[in-house]
């Protein structure tokens, strides 16, 4: 399998993307990020430092998902009001997934374009999208924090952003992401940490 | 595949930092995953995502706080997955004006997670957040959740509040702040609703043996015991008397069965019967030997009844059973007494006209009879008469098993029953006929309610 | 597990119960006495039970 190559137009050193369809992506040695045009890359921001971060998972990370294999190839770190979280942009062979990983609660979602949205949302409210209905439980207040690897999207320099997580039953997850204009829907579900079946994870000091 | 260029993000260290309060040396064992922590000197509560450590509150700890019986820092194995104790809390309820304290500990492990330990009086839960909703039944009085197929009934609802903290958090937590919190039992489960403001948080609770946690974290000395009955306290017998009192009707079925089918092919077969009488006026020889009779079919009893007409006299047979061919014998005696007269009470009678006895496992045969009679001398003659019956099932014996049966099943109901009674007895919520329904008895700590405020994203 | 064993329980009763009634055992002592001599359908006093002399009546009130 060929994976596009480039050179980061900052610094020149050699990019590598690991997933063919990434629109954004940060150079690993000088933090600059970079946004692909038809012809090369173009450097429209810098990350700052990333915050401290305790996620088992990292860039290079592999796992099982649903009997598909995937890898995290990039993340948005988001911070609200309580401390910070992990969205992973994760790639598998057929599309693109994100894995939430909030203190170490681990949820799978896939972009599910094309239903009803609500404007605005409250605690309690029920929705019901694919035959499941969820339950509204938390709303947060976020904004971006930082970004590592590779992304589907342009993502940088955002403005505080409303996030609405809803739970159903079954122990499906859905969120309604409010950062555009338009809501976004992503659904998937709550898995626990054995079933994702992670390899090349993050060593900590004290545990093996 | 390795990780990217040159900087790879850094193994993650325990941190360990200076609390801008005192000074003292504070320890970050969740790496970065802590929303607060405490510094356990002067009892400031500091935002742990802060590289500043500022503090968010500072609380009086009441003199002689007990440490916690696990000290933070104490790595045990909770399920095949190792943790590590990093936070501590104490919750108090009040009831009629008595608070009653619960304990929690909060266990890391940096790829599973947070999990949680409550203790109250020496019963230990190992808990977790639910990933799933479970279903509220609100229509129902007390109301009751539904999760994974399994109802949970409402035991206890109270306010909580954060009487005292140490260590790492992975929410907000400040002392003094209430949330309500509902416990739901289906034991040794429990499900545990807490609400701040309107956002609930759910968690399961399974009941841990206070042993069970010593082992996992190989604690020195031993746990506390256990007082009372807890909510989701197993119950020892583990009784399932709906299905123990099924069997018991099942063998009442076969007992009916049995007994139909003994008597009704039981031989009852008259084989003998002779009329005497003995004279109490002559000494002498008694004894005397009936004729033979065949005793047939397969080795069963032989019922012997003896009939006499005494008044307020006594007589005995001293009975031996003979095998004409095998020379085998039964030996035995019985007696028909009758007495009766009147005193201030009234009239009375003791005992009665006939005998019966059953000799058991005669086998097959040609049989006679050695009687030999006595009673007092002197009082004339006693007219009496023997019968045998061979084969005569024993009503007796059903009897002797139902109770066998019955006793047991009783038995164990009964236990079940108190042990489920003490178990109510701290609820509000008691089913009707168990517990205490005067709320005086309410509201012992239900021990679930973790949370401060806020959860995850 | 209770209602288990309860059950095996039952069936040893019922199983007991089964063996009693069809091998028609009893509660009553019997004494069993062997080699009886044909003789004592002759002269029945010459058979020496252990129960004789048997002295015993129950008194009124």
């Amino acid at each position: 399998m060929t994976q596009p190559t480039a050179n980061c137009p900052n610094c020149g050193a050699k990019i590598v993307f690991r997933w063919s369809s990434s629109v954004q992506t940060v150079c690993e040695y000088c933090k600059s990020i970079l946004v692909r045009t038809d012809i090369d890359l173009k450097k429209v921001g810098q990350v700052a430092d990333l915050p401290p971060n305790s996620s088992p998972i990292q860039i290079g990370t592999e796992g099982i998902y649903n009997r598909q294999a995937f890898m995290a190839v990039g993340r948005i770190i988001y911070e609200y009001e309580l401390g910070t979280w992990n969205e992973w942009h994760l790639v598998l062979n057929n599309g693109s997934a994100w894995l939430s990983d909030a203190q170490d609660e681990y949820v799978v979602t896939f972009a599910a374009p094309g239903r009803k949205l609500p404007a605005e949302c409250r605690v309690g409210q029920h929705y019901t999208w694919d035959n499941e209905t969820y339950t509204v439980t938390t709303i947060t207040k976020a904004h971006y924090r930082g970004v590592e690897g590779e992304l589907p999207f342009q993502y940088w320099d955002k403005q505080d952003v409303v996030f609405v997580d809803l739970m159903s039953t079954n122990g499906k997850f859905a969120t309604v992401d409010y950062s555009d204009d338009t809501p976004v829907l992503y659904l998937g579900q709550s898995v626990e940490f054995e079933e994702l079946k992670l390899k090349n994870l993050r060593s900590f000091q004290g545990w093996s | 595949m390795s990780t990217s260029g040159p900087n790879p993000p850094g193994t993650p260290q325990v941190k360990a930092l200076n609390c801008p309060g005192c000074g003292a040396a504070i320890t970050l064992r969740s790496f970065s995953q802590a929303v607060t922590v405490v510094c356990d000197h002067c009892h400031s509560i500091l935002d742990a995502q802060d590289p500043q450590l500022t503090i968010l509150q500072k609380f009086k700890a009441a003199v002689g706080e007990d440490a916690p019986l696990i000290p933070l820092g104490t790595r045990g194995t909770i399920r095949g997955t190792p943790y590590e104790a990093v936070g501590f809390q104490r919750r108090t309820i009040h009831v009629d004006g008595m608070p009653y304290s619960w304990r929690e500990y909060v266990l890391f492990n940096p790829f599973k997670g947070f999990r949680y330990l409550t203790e109250y009086n020496g019963h230990w839960n190992d808990t977790s957040i639910l990933r799933s909703l479970p279903t509220v039944n609100d229509n129902m009085s007390p109301a009751t959740v539904t999760y994974l197929g399994e109802t949970y009934r409402l035991f206890q609802s109270t306010k909580a509040g954060t009487s005292f903290v140490l260590g790492e958090f992975p929410w907000q937590v400040r002392v003094g702040e209430a949330s309500d919190v509902s416990d739901y039992i289906h034991p040794p489960r429990v499900i545990s609703s807490e609400r701040n403001g309107n956002e609930i948080t759910w968690s399961m609770g399974e009941y841990m043996a206070g042993r069970d946690v010593w082992k996992a974290f190989r604690l020195p000395g031993n746990p506390p015991d256990a007082i009372g009955v807890y909510e989701n306290q197993p119950s020892p017998l583990s009784a399932d008397t709906t299905a123990l009192w099924l069997a018991f009707v099942g063998f009442l079925v076969a007992l009916v069965v049995m007994f139909i089918a003994f008597e009704s092919f039981a031989r009852n077969e008259r084989v003998f019967q002779g009329f005497y009488s003995f004279n109490t006026n002559v000494r002498g020889e008694a004894s005397f030997v009936t004729e033979a009779f065949a005793l047939k079919g397969r080795t069963s009893d032989l019922e012997l009844t003896t009939t006499s007409d005494v008044n307020n006299n006594w007589i005995y047979l001293n009975y031996a059973l003979i095998n004409q061919d095998t020379g085998q014998a039964y030996d035995f005696g019985r007696e028909v007494s009758y007495y009766r007269g009147y005193d201030s009470d009234g009239s009375w009678t003791e005992g009665g006209h006939t005998d019966r006895v059953a000799i058991p496992s005669v086998p097959p045969g040609n049989y006679y009879l050695r009687v030999e009679p006595e009673s007092d001398f002197g009082h004339g003659t006693i007219a009496y008469a023997i019968s045998a019956k061979r084969d005569v099932p024993q009503a007796s014996y059903f009897g002797i098993a139902l109770l066998a049966l019955l006793v047991p099943a009783g038995l164990i109901t009964w236990r079940s029953l108190s042990f489920e009674h003490l178990r109510w007895a701290e609820s509000d919520y008691a089913p009707a006929g168990s517990g205490d329904e005067d709320s005086d008895n309410a509201g012992r700590p239900t021990g679930l309610g973790i949370f401060g405020k806020g959860s995850d994203s | 597990m209770i209602r288990n064993l309860y059950v095996v329980y039952g069936m040893i009763v019922l199983g007991t119960l089964a063996m009693a009634e069809y091998r028609g055992w009893s509660l009553n002592s019997v004494n069993e006495v062997k080699n009886v001599p044909r003789s004592v359908r002759d002269n029945p006093g010459s058979y020496r039970s252990v129960y004789s002399g048997y002295h015993h009546y129950t008194g009124g009130k």
